[in-house]
């Protein structure tokens, strides 16, 4: 029974980090509705921004980190507008392609900057610290992120419901035209839906550096969170959440009860099951157009 | 009339050839020598391109003190990312359209596997495979010399300090879903038969997999003792990480390929102090059990020697001095002291022939000796056996452990 506790409770602590990723792939699907393959490499770059800043510049943690989300703010909105807005009539292949493409572009980027040796981040709590009960345990950054995950889907719940841009952006996922029509300036809705994506998935990052820095360290949490946002549905921001912490539990039990060699696969198995038994998600509603 | 013209100045043309390539053996010209070698500069296993950059800047340092018999070495190197199928074209590409006299290093198991067959099916000298794989030797090949003491030998070493030496009771291993890892995994077993002792678990790391909860609670779980570390340096630190977090803190052992205290010290934070791992290098005349060692230290002559000459005047700017660095020159020494041997007439069979008479050749990295052929013994191809033990400290380097110990070939399967 500890054991499935404490399986439970490592799922939960690893599901927070999918949980943002597919917060941000969630929010850029219901703005531009595009899975968005360059979600982790949105967050990479700005990870190791924050790391030069501070061991090069000497910048402090506090002020090498809100560096960087800001800078993660300036990237989406960049790659909306400079890229994904310039894309010529594109489909949802094409689209997708390019978010692939981006997401080459940006993790040579950062290999050829940074080189591809492992580093960490600095960070004022320390990545082994744990509090333990009994038998059971979970690490101190493990609470930290969370807490930051649900603190952020409430800034984000909150923000949509009551803020006008809120509004204005959910408006623009439910109906650009309409939108348009009332005098909601959409392409400007999508470009700062890139750039919260990008924020939120610098905040998984920034959470993971401490533990290991490398130019690969976003491309597991950026498919677990997919396979989340796709449990759960890609048009559904809790659902999203709630597949990802799913996904990061069943993982978890599969490896302790199942099999550990496939632990790192179960997730893709999950999303299958998911699409033929409900293709639009758990949570989410699925639509059906009439023509 | 006519034809009779034309015999004679073809004549003339070809004989005019011969003389102004002035040598018939394909990579090697009057004045260079074409070494082939791949590696991942890209993608999860680039930390490894340093063995290519290490060999490269070697090269580059001979070739500025005087070359060999009047010849530089031209290092061609390729990024093939890991990729098998990637390697393959690029050694293909460079062997048949440039002409390589031999290859060195090539880092990873799957690449080397995916070129093996092709280069030793047109002879061609293969020196040093980056990896500790049986493959190489088993069954033996004419012209692939192996340096990279197999893994199997790491497993012997750290099996029989733990139980010997240490007393622990209880083994288990952390073993990388591959051949590094399948080869640690068969080594401990064998060895901890010997001792009448079985596995307290045995936890495998999926490629790519980053989190580590599990494989740990299984471990803690076992309650092993001792945990044998065959995986990925990001995956053990990550369990060790974990292990502190949960409380448990076994004996961690880990083989060569997470040796680099100065790395490792630096990602676990310091949590890799005390952690035993085998070496298959840089332990020279003189040290002994008990004493220090760190990579920056220059009472290691030849290491220092090396990051004055090798890494300060030919790396690149941002090129971390490490023992990745370092393995890349080792695994060159051998192919470099061979050519010097064989003189000025060089031949791929003079290659093959000096490189046999090789006993106990010591350079950077331990003894290394072949034989002639013998397609039944792999010894004669298995080049390094010898490893030796050291723990990690807390400002990067290590303490000396063991001297060096002559590992047993231990045949596939067994």
């Amino acid at each position: 029974m500890i054991d499935f506790i404490q399986m439970v409770i490592s799922g939960i602590a690893v599901g927070s980090s999918y949980a943002l990723m597919a917060l941000g792939m969630v929010l850029i699907y219901k703005a531009s509705e595009v899975p968005n393959f360059v979600q982790g490499e949105m967050a990479l770059l700005p990870v190791f921004i924050a790391y030069m800043m501070i061991y090069s510049y000497g910048y402090s943690v506090f002020i090498a980190f809100f560096g960087a989300l800001f800078f993660a703010m300036v990237l989406g909105c960049f790659l909306e507008f400079a890229v994904v807005r310039r894309a010529k009539n594109p489909n949802i292949l094409g689209l997708i392609i390019v978010t692939i493409g981006l997401e080459m572009i940006l993790l040579g980027l950062v290999s050829w900057k940074f080189g591809a040796d492992q580093r960490i981040m600095p960070f004022p709590i320390s990545s082994y610290a744990s509090i333990m009960i009994g038998d059971l345990y979970i690490s101190t950054m493990d609470l930290v992120t969370l807490f930051v995950a649900l603190a952020i889907m409430i800034v984000l719940f909150l923000f949509f419901r009551f803020s006008k841009f809120g509004v204005a952006m959910k408006a623009t996922q439910q109906n650009p035209t309409a939108a348009r029509l009332m005098g909601i300036r959409t392409n400007r809705v999508k470009m700062v839906t890139w750039g919260i994506s990008a924020t939120v998935g610098t905040v998984s990052g920034l959470l993971l550096a401490p533990v290991i820095m490398e130019p690969y360290m976003m491309w597991n949490p950026m498919l677990k969170g997919f396979a989340g946002a796709v449990v759960g549905g890609m048009t559904s921001l809790p659902g999203a959440v709630f597949g990802a912490y799913i996904v990061g539990v069943v993982e978890h039990l599969f490896g302790g009860y199942v099999s550990m060699d496939f632990k790192a696969v179960v997730a893709f198995a999950v999303i299958v099951i998911v699409l033929c038994v409900k293709p639009s998600g758990l949570f989410a509603r699925h639509y059906v157009k009439k023509v | 009339m006519k034809n009779a013209l034309f015999a004679v100045l073809f004549g003339a043309v070809v004989v005019f050839g011969m003389f102004s390539q002035g040598y018939c053996e394909i990579g090697v010209t009057d004045t260079e020598i074409h070494i082939g070698q791949w590696g991942p500069q890209s993608g999860p296993a680039a930390s490894w391109g340093a063995v290519a950059r290490g060999t490269d800047a070697y090269f580059k340092w001979i070739n500025a003190t005087g070359g060999i018999h009047g010849r530089k070495l031209v290092h061609h190197y390729f990024d093939d990312g890991y990729n098998p199928a990637r390697t393959i074209a690029g050694v293909k590409q460079l062997q048949e359209q440039r002409g390589m006299f031999a290859w060195v290093g090539g880092v990873g198991t799957a690449p080397g596997l995916a070129v093996k067959e092709y280069l030793m099916q047109k002879k061609i000298p293969w020196i040093g495979p980056a990896a500790g794989s049986w493959h190489w030797v088993t069954p033996p090949h004419k012209y692939l010399f192996n340096v990279y003491p197999l893994y199997l030998g790491d497993a012997q070493l750290l099996v029989e300090y733990a139980v010997k030496k240490m007393g622990k009771k209880s083994i288990a291993v952390v073993y990388q879903e591959d051949d590094y890892g399948e080869q640690g995994l068969a080594g401990t077993k064998h060895m901890l038969e010997k001792y009448n002792m079985k596995l307290a678990a045995a936890v495998p790391v999926a490629m790519g997999d980053s989190d580590m909860r599990p494989h740990a609670m299984r471990l803690s779980r076992s309650n092993a003792d001792a945990v044998l570390l065959f995986i990925s340096p990001v995956a053990a630190s990550r369990i060790i990480g974990i292990g502190k977090a949960m409380n448990y803190a076994p004996q961690w052992m880990s083989s060569s390929t997470c040796g680099d205290c100065p790395l490792m010290i630096e990602i676990t934070q310091g949590l890799y102090e005390g952690v035993i791992t085998s070496s298959f290098g840089m332990l020279e005349t003189g040290e002994k059990v008990g004493d220090l060692q760190h990579i920056n230290d220059p009472k290691h002559k030849l290491v220092a020697e090396y990051k004055k000459e090798v890494y300060g005047k030919f790396a690149a700017r941002d090129e971390r001095w490490g023992y990745t660095f370092v393995v890349g020159i080792g695994l060159a020494e051998p192919l470099v002291e061979a050519i010097k041997r064989a003189g000025r007439d060089l031949t791929r069979e003079k290659l093959v022939e000096e490189l046999e008479k090789m006993e106990n050749f010591r350079g950077v990295l331990g003894g290394i000796t072949y034989g002639p052929f013998d397609p039944n013994d792999p010894l004669t191809r298995i080049g390094q056996q010898e490893l030796f033990l050291h723990q990690c400290t807390a400002d990067g380097g290590s303490r000396i452990l063991t001297d060096w110990i002559d590992t047993e070939y231990i045949p596939m399967g067994k």
